[in-house]
């Protein structure tokens, strides 16, 4: 409660001074124009081989330059496009059982001269020893944090899926969010294997009957493509950074490029409407992909610049990534509010929100189940004087 | 024919859920609910609106250069699945066993019950007394009540099939309700006047 507010009003003041910083603009620009010269040959060259040296997150180009801007017609209906978004409720250790609860929404919208929408939750309350722990009754993994937002990300990938089948095509499936389970970098092997098996099970349905699918990611706090830049700026041979040769000048360019995102270099390079050429990831997990290694693209929809992501088979393919960039753009023109926002994904996760009344039901619901049965639920010490709050 | 199902409900009212969205029945019409063998209530159609199923979400504008009015239903087809058509209906009066009392039913129409127009006769059936049309003025909701029952009777005398004698006879009954209060009889009278395109 006590929140010293004159101290963080000077903080305040400060943060906007750094953020209005006018040198900044200078270096963007000349990263830009960086990006479009790069020796794309030679850089691929050097981020294919994982130099040490480069600790960084980096994107592979997958084309011959990194600074192009490309353009697509807006498709004509009919088409149609799906979307799906999870929302969970956590198991509970303050709660003399342990369970959790998977809510995943789905929204379908064709367009066209019959135009349909379909809106549905569907809710999965998870009390079995399976689904609660990975390796049951040997290592007892609990499924919680990470692994349930991972077991959710399944989830929602197997009822796009369901929901995609049953679309009018052609058809889309977008997900909002990123493809790359980065929460499975710190897993063991074990349980990485475990989840990747359900995930790339799913993504592969939907290569077999041929339907894209990408994500969307609003805002991205990316780097990869400017950690890229500066991986092609470095001529150093050493390891350390104290002992650079370069000019100063460029090592401002390097200082900065490690502090800029993705987003504020392509916002200089994109019209409204144009994407860039297609990056791949280099992080970890996605040597575990296989064929569906996970490669990107940012776009420009006129409020924006956002990160669309798919597997290698929906990019390499020119049709479905036309699909992907020409679907995404109308999505964003349908959209009732600033910035552009895919009515699918906003529809989607409409449904698939619990709001807090509906979390406290649930509660309710257990409690008295349990109290049906004899079982009386006694909040932890610490959980009852949060709710009581006296004095 | 059924327009609608009751979503509140209450001693004085309900409010129901279109079926059909954007087209509320008609201000001031009347309508029934029945409520068991050969019993039901009447009410008068008091308000209309539109808006998101959800209480916070709020309509946002779709419209473009190509894109307006109808067409914004056709490009963005979840609209029919995310908003909805409501109706508030004050009650007047209820029938059991054949006869017709105009004041409030003893029990609030059920929950989830629907509603449905009244045809002709028993629009004539019910208006023939006008004892309810106190009840309107009575009525304390989005319209002010001579308004409301300006609408009513513009709604019943075309119901009526244009009855110019019943429209003079519900203006003296008005008349009388209204006699200490001119300004707002003349709402009334200014409303119901069928040489103003009633």
């Amino acid at each position: 409660m006590p929140l010293q507010l004159e101290v963080l009003s000077r903080g305040v003041e400060r943060l906007a001074a750094q953020a209005s910083d006018g040198a900044g603009q200078q270096l963007l620009e000349e990263a830009q124009r960086r990006l479009r010269r790069v020796d794309v040959e030679a850089l691929c060259t050097r981020l294919r081989i994982r130099d040490p040296r480069f600790p960084w997150l980096t994107a592979v180009p997958t084309d011959d330059t990194m600074g192009a801007a490309y353009s697509v017609p807006l498709p004509s209906p009919p088409f149609s496009v799906v979307a799906t978004d999870g929302s969970n409720i956590p198991p509970d250790r303050h709660n003399p059982v342990r369970f959790y609860v998977l809510n995943v929404g789905r929204a379908t919208l064709t367009y066209g001269s019959r135009p349909d929408a379909r809106l549905k939750a569907t809710t999965h309350l998870a009390c079995e020893e399976e689904e609660l722990y990975l390796n049951p009754g040997r290592e007892h993994i609990p499924v919680d944090g990470e692994r349930l937002g991972i077991k959710m990300a399944v989830a929602e990938l197997e009822a796009l899926f369901e929901a995609a089948q049953e679309a009018q095509p052609p058809v889309l499936a977008l997900l909002d969010g990123s493809l790359i389970l980065w929460g499975l970098q710190s897993e063991e092997r074990s349980v990485q294997a475990a989840f990747l098996q359900e995930y790339l099970s799913a993504l592969g349905r939907f290569r077999e009957v041929d339907i894209p699918l990408a994500s969307y990611i609003s805002y991205p706090g990316g780097q990869d493509v400017a950690n890229s830049l500066r991986v092609s700026l470095c001529q150093g041979h050493s390891a350390q950074c104290e002992s650079c040769t370069l000019p100063p000048s460029e090592q401002e360019l390097c200082k900065f490029l490690g502090t800029v995102r993705d987003r504020e270099i392509f916002s200089g390079l994109l019209e409204a409407g144009q994407r860039s050429d297609i990056f791949e990831s280099t992080s970890a997990i996605l040597d575990r992909y296989g064929e569906h290694r996970i490669q990107f693209f940012y776009l420009n929809n006129g409020d924006e610049i956002l990160r669309l992501e798919a597997p290698q088979w929906v990019m390499r393919d020119g049709g479905k990534r036309d699909m992907v960039h020409g679907l995404v753009l109308d999505q964003c023109k349908r959209s009732g509010g600033y910035p552009a926002y895919p009515p699918v994904l906003q529809e989607a996760h409409e449904q698939a929100v619990i709001s807090s009344a509906e979390r406290r039901l649930v509660e309710e619901m257990v409690a008295q189940a349990l109290a049906a049965r004899g079982i009386v639920y006694i909040h932890s010490a610490k959980e009852s004087s949060k709710r009581r709050r006296g004095v | 024919m059924r327009i609608g199902e009751i979503v509140e409900t209450g001693s004085a009212g309900f409010v129901a859920e279109s079926f059909e969205l954007n087209r509320p029945p008609e201000l001031g019409s009347l309508v029934k609910v029945e409520t068991e063998e050969g019993s039901c209530v009447y009410g008068v159609v008091s308000y209309g609106t539109t808006t998101g199923l959800d209480p916070g979400r709020r309509a946002v504008r779709r419209s473009s250069e190509g894109v307006y009015d109808a067409a914004i239903y056709r490009e963005h087809p979840q609209l029919e699945q995310v908003l909805r058509t409501e109706f508030s209906v004050v009650l007047v009066g209820w029938a059991a066993d054949g006869s017709i009392r105009q004041h409030l039913p003893p029990q609030p129409p059920p929950l989830h019950y629907s509603v449905h127009t009244c045809t002709p006769l028993e629009v004539r059936a019910f208006s023939e007394r006008l004892l309810y049309l106190r009840l309107l003025l009575a009525v304390s909701g989005q319209l002010p009540p001579e308004q409301l029952l300006a609408a009513h009777l513009r709604q019943l005398y075309q119901a009526r099939g244009r009855d110019r004698a019943w429209l003079e006879r519900a203006a003296r009954e008005v008349a009388g309700l209204l006699k200490q209060d001119v300004e707002r009889l003349l709402v009334v009278l200014q409303g119901i006047d069928p040489g103003q395109g009633t």
